[in-house]
Order: C-alpha cells, then structure tokens, then sequence
C-alpha cells in the first residue's frame, strides 16, 4: 500500500507530519548523523533574535518527574549568523526549514520576518513566549491583543512566506489567543511552548535553576498539550501543528487524532537523537496495521459522547 | 559549528558491576565499537532503564560518565551512587544490556607532549578518567603522578584496586584523617609537587577543587587542564543546557566544547 504521508500548511507541503521542535535540534546538521533532516517534514531550528543573546548563567537544567526543566534564556547566534551561517548548508542539505524567532516588540517580529522573508526559509515560527518589554514582562503569549499585534506586524513583513504562530501554554484562554493568531493572518498555530515550573534543592533551600523559574518540558506536559491542541483545533480553520512530550508514534497520533495537522519532537530528541525518525517510522507501521493510507482518516477523528 | 560527531548509539552488555566503596562501583561493558574510539576525557552517555517511549516511568534523560578505562573491547566506567539514576545503574547485573551514546565531547588534546608527564588530579569521583589518562601516558613514555583526594575514609576506593592501575606514583588524601594515604586537602600535596617541578595538570573533581587547581596553575606558570561537569540534557550539543561560563565573556558547552578545557578559560567566579 501507497502511504500518502504530506502534510499542507497553507502554501508550503510537508514530506510527512514529523519536524523538530525549537531548541532541542540545535541549527539542523549537528544531529544529521543519527537524524538526517531531509527526511523529516521539516526541521524547525533554534529561535533567533535580532542580535545573539547569552542566555542565562547555570544551572540551566533540573530533571522532574517525567519532565525536565531548562531556563536557556534563549540563547542564540542571531538573525545575521543564523542566515549567513546555519540556514545555506541546512538547505543545501534538502531539509525543509521552518526559522524560529523570537524578539521584545512587534517592531522586532516585524524585522526579523522582514529579513528572512529574503531568504530560502520554507516557513516562520514566532515564539510569543517571551516577556513583553511594552507591557511589563508578562509573556506577549498570555494576551490575544498583544499577539494579534506580533502576528500582524509578521505578516505586513514575510512577504509571501507562511508563518506559525507558536502558542504558549501559560494563556489563560489559549483559543482565543489561537483565533486572534488566526484573524491576523497566520498561516498556522503550533502548541504548546514550555509550562514555567520550579525545582528547589530542599537540603540546601536553593531552587535548582539559576535562573530560579524555567519551562517544563516532556511527557508530564502532554496532557495539557493534547487538552490544548484539541481545544485549538475544534476551534480555528487554520492548520493545528501539536507538541508537548511526544516520545512516541502513539503519542504523535494522538495528536493527530484530536486534530493536530503535524508534530513536533522536542524534549525525545535530547533523549535519542533519532527519535524523529523513529517516530516516523512507526507511524508507517501503525498506519499499516490500521489499514489507512492517509492521515486524514485520523486526523480530528476524536469520538465525544 | 558543531564538530563532525564520532559517537555511535549501541546496546553494551554488561560484564561487571562491582563495588569499590560503599557507594563507588566499576561497571565493566562489552563495547568495541566505543572502545575503540576512546580517548581521555570523553564520556559517554549512559541508560540502564527503559525509554519514555515505554512508560514505564524511571529517569527521562540518559546520565553523562566519564570513560574509565578502554581495553580489548571493553569499556569502563568509575561512578558513584548519588541519585535515582545511579542507583538503578548500580542494580544492573552482569549479562543485561545498557544502552550507550559516545564517545562524546573533547578529551585531552591530541598535541599535550604526553612525554613531559602529567599530574592528574581527582576530587572523589572525579577519579574516573584517570586511569585512560594514565595509560595514554604510559603508552609515550609519560609519567603520571596521581594526586587523589576524597573527603571520608568511607567515600574512598579499595586500595588494592587503585594499585592495579596507578602503580606506585600515587599521593592520596582524606579529609576527616581516616582511610589510607594523608589528611588534609588533596592541593596541599599539589602545591608541593608544582613547587619542585611544574608540570602540566589534569584535573577532575567539583567546582571549587576545579578552581582552586586553576588558580594553583596561575601561580605555578603550569599549564592546567581540566573536566568540568554541567547538568546536560543532550551531551551533543544542541540543548545548550550545559552551557558555562568563558574567562574571557561568553559561553561554552561542557558536552561539546569540553568537558576537558584549558584552567584559564574558565570563568570560576562565576556559573
Ligand atoms: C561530562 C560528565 C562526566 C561525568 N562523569 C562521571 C563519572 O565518571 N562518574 C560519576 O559517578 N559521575 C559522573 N558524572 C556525574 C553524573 O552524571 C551524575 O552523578 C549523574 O547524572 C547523577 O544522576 P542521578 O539520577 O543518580 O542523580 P541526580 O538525581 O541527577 O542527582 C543527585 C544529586 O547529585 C547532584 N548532581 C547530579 N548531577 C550533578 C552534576 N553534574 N554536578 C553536580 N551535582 C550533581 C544533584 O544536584 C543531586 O543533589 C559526570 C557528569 C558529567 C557532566
Ligand atoms: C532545551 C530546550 C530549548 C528550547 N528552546 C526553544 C526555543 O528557542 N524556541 C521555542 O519556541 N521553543 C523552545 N523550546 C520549547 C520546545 O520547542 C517545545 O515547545 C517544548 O519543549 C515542548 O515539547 P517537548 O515536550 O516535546 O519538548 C525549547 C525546549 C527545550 C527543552
Ligand atoms: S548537553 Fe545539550 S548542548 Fe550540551
């Protein structure tokens, strides 16, 4: 039997529903070894500011239960490095590439998909995840009107690139700020970023974290991502892209069940380089057992009552 | 950009798991295919439990080791019990499988004069690549003293096992003035050694040691050398969580740019 694996995201048709997730696949080639990225439907490389951040001092790392937390500090190389340096041979090596970006302002949003909108990039991710400068720290994700803004000022810059918008867990009505992704003109949504946690070391009365607060990744998180993904996908007309502590082909499918277009690897893929792939895989394999021949079938077939 | 990765991911069966102190334990594993691309200062990445994928709970990310020891298609690992993950390790018997991600990161580099000689440095387990070190040494005419220092009798290792290996060259110390070998700090023996004849150091041990060598090396004109330990997610460097800080401003990743890195460059005051 024929698998007809692609996936479509407005304009842009991914090989099958498998990408990477922000962060945890570096610029694209560092894992090519155990995971060629040409394989998978797209690579989705770390967020990119304006100018290279830090990122915060350490420890940056405090293992939970079934989870981790990382306080980065998104740290990165910046817009200029990563399009000079990281984006031609991520090309050249046949890899679909969806850039990651992050920024303060809607102004910086704007800037950056001005300039990648130059470039080979196949699609934008923008991460609302960081703290507004404008309005006092709080995550420009938390507010359907502050991403409206950001969504807006992307897409008067991408020319006709498509872009995601990349949903934080942390709104307190993530569907509306999903629809106001919508309304602005976004291409897709993707959720859920990291769910901020805290781990304290109880001998020394010291958090585990210089950084004290980092994002809370992995299987614990998959339950509110599954709630959250179906939540978005029974709501908006737009493709939903799911992740959240998928290790798994199950996992993965039942994203796709409850409505996700595509998934995202992110924390597996720290644990095993080849995850994606195998993911891949064994989605294949189940997609045989079940007899189906396309994800559509699946896709949204979630049964209530 | 990252360098070409050397590691390999394979499944290593177990051929020892035995104790050395109450809490240090030699785990022997039949390896080649990292073995053979061993080199002091690499480590691997290590699981002796199932996957996430297999929900069946247990540590979700693999734990980094130092390489001990590789010979004749073994490798050996030196680790001490400290958490959940090391404790499931240290039930491993022999005959089951682990599964292994290395070598990884950057070792002792390749152009050290080996034949000038080294002082190796071990704070508690950071004894672990001493003994690759030693043999890498040994095998171009290099002499290695090894200056080993834990802070109880009871953390120390058998002393009969460390000869087999560390031959007679050896100063150990212990804190709390029990156990074998002298009291006291394991500098103490240090500074007097650089004091008669500065020669190139390789540490390991926690931060503070680390730093209090670094700065015995300034003192001494010795050049130093040194393995640092981060907390690391992925130990191939794309997580960046394992990220520390440069002398100079900016950062480096202890699973890619080191573990093993010149004293000097490190940012001790600093995390
Ligand atoms: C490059 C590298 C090489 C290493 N080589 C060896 C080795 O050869 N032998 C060996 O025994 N260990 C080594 N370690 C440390 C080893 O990885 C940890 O002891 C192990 O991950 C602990 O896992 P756990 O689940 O048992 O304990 P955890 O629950 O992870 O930790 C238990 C306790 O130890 C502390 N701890 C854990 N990891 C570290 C760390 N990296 N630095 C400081 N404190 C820590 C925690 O804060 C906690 O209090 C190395 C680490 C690195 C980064
Ligand atoms: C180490 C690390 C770094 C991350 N960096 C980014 C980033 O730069 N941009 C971003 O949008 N998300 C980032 N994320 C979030 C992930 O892309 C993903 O949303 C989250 O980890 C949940 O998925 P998972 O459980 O599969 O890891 C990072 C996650 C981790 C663990
Ligand atoms: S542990 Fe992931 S970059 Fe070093």
């Amino acid at each position: 039997m024929a698998l007809d694996l692609t996936v479509k995201l407005g304009p842009l048709t991914l090989k099958n529903p498998v990408m990477t997730a922000s962060g945890t696949f570096g610029y694209g080639l560092e894992l090519k070894k155990f995971c060629p990225p040409e394989l998978l439907g797209a690579v989705i490389t770390k967020g990119v500011s304006l100018t290279p951040w830090p990122g915060n001092p350490g420890p940056r790392l405090a293992e939970t239960a079934g989870g981790m937390l990382n306080a980065i500090g998104l740290q990165n190389m910046g817009l200029e490095a990563f399009v000079q340096t990281a984006l031609p041979p991520l090309k050249a090596a046949g890899a679909t590439v969806v850039a990651n970006i992050l920024g303060h302002s809607p102004e910086e949003y704007g800037r950056l998909a001005a300039r990648l909108a130059l470039t080979a990039v196949d699609m934008i991710e923008v991460n609302v995840s960081c703290p507004n400068v404008v309005c006092g720290g709080l995550a420009i994700g938390a507010e359907p009107s502050a991403v409206a803004e950001v969504a807006g000022a992307v897409r008067e810059s991408c020319g006709a690139k498509p872009f995601m918008v990349k949903l934080t867990p942390q709104a307190s009505d993530v569907v509306a700020v999903a629809l106001a992704a919508e309304t602005a003109g976004a291409t897709a949504v993707s959720l859920i970023n990291t769910l901020p946690g805290l781990a304290v070391d109880l001998e020394r009365r010291r958090p585990r974290l210089a950084n004290i607060i980092g994002g809370l990744s992995g299987p614990a998180v998959k339950p509110v991502a599954l709630k959250q993904v179906w939540q978005c996908a029974s709501a908006l007309t737009i493709p939903v892209v799911g992740l959240g502590g998928i290790t798994s082909a199950r996992d993965a499918l039942e994203f796709i069940l409850v409505g996700a277009a595509a998934v995202q690897i992110g924390t597996a893929t720290l644990v095993d380089p080849r995850a994606p792939l195998t993911i891949l895989d064994n989605i294949r394999q189940w997609m045989l057992k079940e007899g189906l021949d396309d994800l559509s079938q699946l896709r949204g077939a979630l049964k209530i009552g | 950009m990252a360098a070409e990765l050397d590691a390999v991911i394979t499944e290593a069966g177990v051929l020892d798991n035995r104790p050395l102190s109450a809490a240090t334990r030699l785990l022997v594993l039949d390896c080649p295919a990292v073995a053979r691309a061993a080199t002091p200062g690499r480590f691997v990445k290590l699981r002796a439990w199932p996957g996430p994928e297999e929900n069946l709970g247990g540590p979700l990310l693999d734990r980094p080791f130092s390489i001990h020891r590789a010979e004749g298609g073994q490798l050996s690992l030196l680790y001490r019990i400290v958490g959940p993950a090391t404790r499931l390790l240290s039930e491993v018997s022999p005959g089951a499988q682990v599964r292994l991600t290395g070598p990884l990161g950057r070792g002792l580099p390749e152009a050290l004069t080996r034949r000038s000689g080294l002082y190796l440095v071990a704070g508690g387990i950071g004894l672990a690549p001493m003994a690759l070190a030693r043999d890498w040494l040994a095998s171009a005419g290099g002499q290695a003293t090894l200056f080993y220092g834990e802070r109880t009798a009871a953390a120390q290792v058998e002393e009969s096992w460390l000869k087999t290996w560390a031959g007679q060259d050896w100063v150990a110390t212990v804190e709390d003035g029990s156990g074998y070998g002298r009291p006291g700090l394991v500098t103490e023996p240090l500074a007097q050694a650089l004091q008669r004849e500065a020669r190139p150091i390789f540490a390991c041990g926690p931060w503070p040691l680390l730093a209090a060598v670094a700065n015995l090396a300034r003192r001494y004109s010795a050049p130093a050398l040194v393995s640092v330990e981060a907390g690391m997610a992925c130990g191939l460097g794309v997580c960046l969580t394992c990220s520390l800080p440069l002398a100079v401003g900016g950062r480096f990743r202890a699973c890619q740019e080191g573990p093993v890195v010149d004293a000097l460059a490190v940012d001790w005051g600093a995390a």
